[in-house]
Parts: C-alpha cells; structure tokens; sequence
C-alpha cells in the first residue's frame, strides 16, 4: 500500500475532486453551497483556496476530511471515494481547538487516547519529539491557555501529525492571530512541512497568506463557491519575507484580489 | 476594588476593605439595640446576644447530633442526586427522543412543592432516612439534570468534528470531551443543589424526624424557646455556606483549568 502510493504519486492525485457540488438541504429548490468544484492534488503539493466569507471554502475541507458526503460529485483521497473521515488526513482546525483540560502534551496525544483509549511510551516519544520540532518542548506541561494564540495553533498542527498523515487538511487555522503572529506563523508552518512533507489543502481568506505559502490556488466565487481560477504560485521556495517584497508576489495577489472583488469580470 | 471611589487616608481604605463585614456588623449591633432598647420580647424577636446564650444552654454533644444528622440526610440526598443526574444527563443528551419524553416529567416534579409531597413520601417509604433522603433528593437533582445537560449540549461543534475524524466511539466522545468540557456547568449547578439539598433535609424533619437542626428548630419553637430556634438557624446558614464554600474549593482542588480566569 505504501509502496503503491509512492510510486503512482506522481500519475495520480492524493485528492480528488470531480463535479463536487453540496447543499445542506435537500429540496431541489434549496440553494447550492459549492458546485462544480474540479481539482486534484497531487503528493506534497501545498494547495490553498481562497474566496469570500461564506463560499464555502470550509464545506469543501470538511468533504475531503469524510466529515461531510458532497449531494452531488465525487470527492476520493488515495482513489477512493470518501465515506467517513480517514487516519491518513489530518485536520488542524480554527482557533487551534485544543481541549482546555489537557496539557500541551495531552493535547498532542489526545487523538490515540480518543480512538484507541490508551497510548504507548513510544506515542509520547513520538509526541515530544513533534513539540521538539515545533519548538514546544519547553510547553509541554503547560495548560493551553497560558500560551499565546500563535504557539495554541502550532500545537494544533503538530496534534494532526500525531498520527502521521499523508494529507493535511487547515481551516483558515489563523484567522483568529494578529497581523504580526500570522505571518511569523506561516514561516514556521513552511518550516515544519519542509522537515514532514505532507500534501496540504489549506483553506484561508488571507490572499497574501495563500500566496506566501502555496504551490497552487484555487480562487473561489461568492455563494454558491464555484472555482474562479486555479493559479500557479511560481515563486521559489524556499520563501522568506524576502518573498513578500518580490514584484511577482505582488501580481499574482493583484490578480486574485480582482476576482474577489470583481467576481464577474475576469483581471 | 471599586474604580471610581478611592479612599484616601489609611482608615478609609481599611473601612472600604472590610465593607461587606463592617455592613454585616452593623446589622447585629442595630438588631440588638432595637431590641435593647425597642423592649421587644425575647419570644418574638430574641437580641443577638440572647441568641449568643441560648447557643451555650444546649449541651454540644446535642448540636452534634443534630448537626449530624441534617448533614448525613443533606449529604446522601445530594449524592443520590448526583448518581441519577449524570445517567440521566448523558441520556438526554444522547437521545433526542428522551430529552422530549423527560423533560417535561422533570419539569413536572421540579414544579411541584417538595413540602407538599413531604407527607406523602413518609406515608409511603416512612419515617426513617429513605423518606428523608428522597426528599431532599427530589429537590436537589432538577439543577444538576439542567446544568449537566446544557453543559454537555454546548460543546463547540469543533472539538465534536476532532472526535469525528478519529472515528472515535461515541462513549469516549462523551467522557473524554463533553463531561469535561461541562465541568464549570456541572459545578454551578452542584453549587445551586448543595444548598437546596439542607433545605431539603430540613423540610424532611419538618414532616417526620427526632432529630436533626430542623427538627430542633421546630421543637425549640413550639416550646416558645425562641433564642434557641435562631442558634440552630444560624447554625444551618452557617453550615449552607460552608458545603457551598467547600464545592468550590472541590472545583479548585480537581479542576483548577474550569475556574475563570483572573488578571
């Protein structure tokens, strides 16, 4: 099986999606939330998808993760339709999500003593070598809320790679950071998918951040979300703040903030 | 403490520091000159120090007694409570079907006087501790069933979906993420029941006891020994607030994380 997905990674797509639409009720008067939502990411690609609050952005994440079955179309991770959420996706929410009860650690842990009930010496090897990675270690003991937004979101990520994922899928993981927190976040976020590569569906409503940190972007419209435009991000990487102050950075930010505020109107 | 009001001198912000207590103070010493000087009748409204007094006429072994016995019923009433609220919660949270058919018989019995029951369940369970504990327990358990539930009921959709993707069984979801996250529920509401549960234990010597604080209270009364009835009612406020002090101190003894922050 392992075998098997590295060497057909490069053919076929880790995610698929084909004619994905969704409304959440039934009657065909209903109004659709997405449609005809077309995209394949392949192995370690960081992809990201933008478009205006309530597009549906979030929808779309919660298909792939097996949380949500689309009404229409047809979502599969590893070629296989999605019919509940999977161990080879992990998912890093908004606003961190972590359990206020729990240590930094327990937090990390949290998804083996919630699936299996228990956890091994070895788990928590494994867990403080993550919160290592993450410069977390000297947090471990700590309660979640005696950390800043930023360090509660870093150990949200490092929880989705507790499990070790092939897929990685973030919900605008930090809208609820300040300016100066998100950008230094986003570092640390290529910083750590350089040392686990992961294929990446990122969800945002940052155009600056998508661009920063994606290989590709998928552009969305307002409700229903349909795709707008999937761009190729060509900056090279490894990307710094240096990035942010290129002349392309800048075009190819112009050119998805025209789709988002002139939705009709190709820039 | 108070931002637009700061005393200057030293006495002035020891007078605001002990405010509540000084407030407190003056009460008594006002009760007792009116009584003093009011020639009210100790058998209609005995003065502070006579109730002082009567507190050391009776024997302390028989405060004991008393005190024990309305804090044993108090207690296993309020444990009983607990025992059928948790189940009971979990249930109704579970099961929409039977939140629907339960709620309204909680409501119901949460509706009916407990004193107007009182007689009821002695004649049916008698007029040892069972009846008196029932009592009490059908005081106590309404909040705690309500607190439990909402509690339990807002956990954010967010940490449900995290249980979801691990496809984690549906008993862990509830104990490893609803009953924690409703502790600081479940706390009020053990706030609000260990009160009722001594209001419930003395309505239970109200009906049928020997012993026990109510049961003194109503003796001492019908005797006309009035300062005596006011030392056994000061001494349940005082026990009230201390089973009411002793469930926070649980709270931050056990879960220090589910008490508001300060700063």
């Amino acid at each position: 099986m392992e075998d098997n997905k590295m060497t057909d990674s490069n053919k076929s797509a880790y995610v698929s999606m084909k004619k994905v639409g969704h409304k959440f009720d039934p009657r065909p008067e209903a109004p659709m939330v997405v449609q005809d939502i077309d995209l394949d990411i392949h192995r370690h690609e960081f992809v990201a998808v933008v478009g205006p609050s309530g597009c549906g952005k979030s929808t779309l994440l919660r298909m792939v993760a097996g949380l949500l079955i689309p009404s229409h179309g047809e979502v599969s991770v590893f070629n296989r339709p999605v019919t509940e959420p999977r161990d080879d996706v992990g998912i890093v929410f908004q606003k961190a999500n972590l359990l206020p009860w729990l240590t930094v650690r327990k937090n990390v842990l949290f998804p083996l003593k919630h699936k299996y009930g228990s956890y091994s010496p070895s788990d928590e090897k494994r867990a403080n070598e993550l919160l290592e990675m993450a410069g977390l270690t000297q947090f471990a003991d700590k309660m979640p809320d005696e950390l800043s937004g930023g360090m509660q979101q870093r150990v949200g990520i490092v929880r989705a790679l507790l499990l070790n994922p092939d897929i990685l899928l973030m919900d605008e993981p930090f809208s609820a950071l300040d300016a100066l927190t998100r950008e230094q976040i986003g570092f640390d976020l290529l910083d750590i998918w350089k040392k686990n590569p992961k294929t990446v569906l990122f969800i945002t409503h940052s155009i600056s951040e998508a661009v920063l940190l994606s290989d590709r972007i998928l552009v969305m419209s307002k409700r229903p979300g349909t795709v707008l435009d999937l761009i190729e991000v060509d900056l090279p990487r490894p990307r710094s703040s240096q990035t942010i102050n290129s002349p392309r950075f800048a075009e190819l930010t112009d050119l998805i903030r025209g789709y988002i505020y002139e939705p009709n109107v190709p820039a | 403490m108070n931002p637009t009001y700061q005393p200057k001198t030293w006495l002035g912000q020891q007078a605001n520091r002990f405010a509540p207590g000084l407030f407190f103070i003056g009460l008594v010493l006002l009760w007792e000159l009116i009584c003093r000087f009011g020639n009210v009748p100790n058998y209609i409204l005995p003065s502070p120090s006579a109730i002082f007094i009567a507190f050391f006429d009776v024997e302390f072994s028989r405060w004991l007694t008393h005190l024990w016995a309305t804090l044993r019923v108090a207690l296993m009433g309020f444990a009983l409570s607990i025992l059928i609220a948790l189940p009971l919660s979990i249930g109704m949270m579970r099961s929409e079907l039977m939140n629907r058919v339960l709620y309204p018989a909680l409501i119901v019995i949460q509706s009916t006087p407990v004193v107007a029951v009182a007689p009821l369940i002695i004649v049916l369970l008698g007029t040892d501790d069972p009846s008196r504990v029932l009592i009490t327990c059908l005081i106590t358990f309404f909040p705690l069933v309500v607190s439990t539930t909402t509690g339990m009921l807002e956990t954010p959709p967010e940490m449900i979906e995290l249980s979801q993707s691990l496809r984690a069984p549906r008993y862990r979801e509830t104990w490893q993420i609803r009953i924690p996250y409703a502790i600081p529920h479940i706390f009020s509401g053990l706030r609000v029941s260990i009160t009722l549960a001594i209001i419930g234990a003395v309505v239970a010597e109200f009906v049928a006891a020997e012993e026990g604080l109510g049961y003194f209270i109503q003796f001492s009364t019908s005797f006309f020994k009035i300062p005596q009835a006011f030392a056994g009612l000061i001494f349940l406020s005082v026990i009230s607030l201390l089973l009411f002090k002793s469930i926070q101190w649980i709270q931050a003894w056990l879960f220090p994380w589910s008490l508001p922050k300060k700063k």
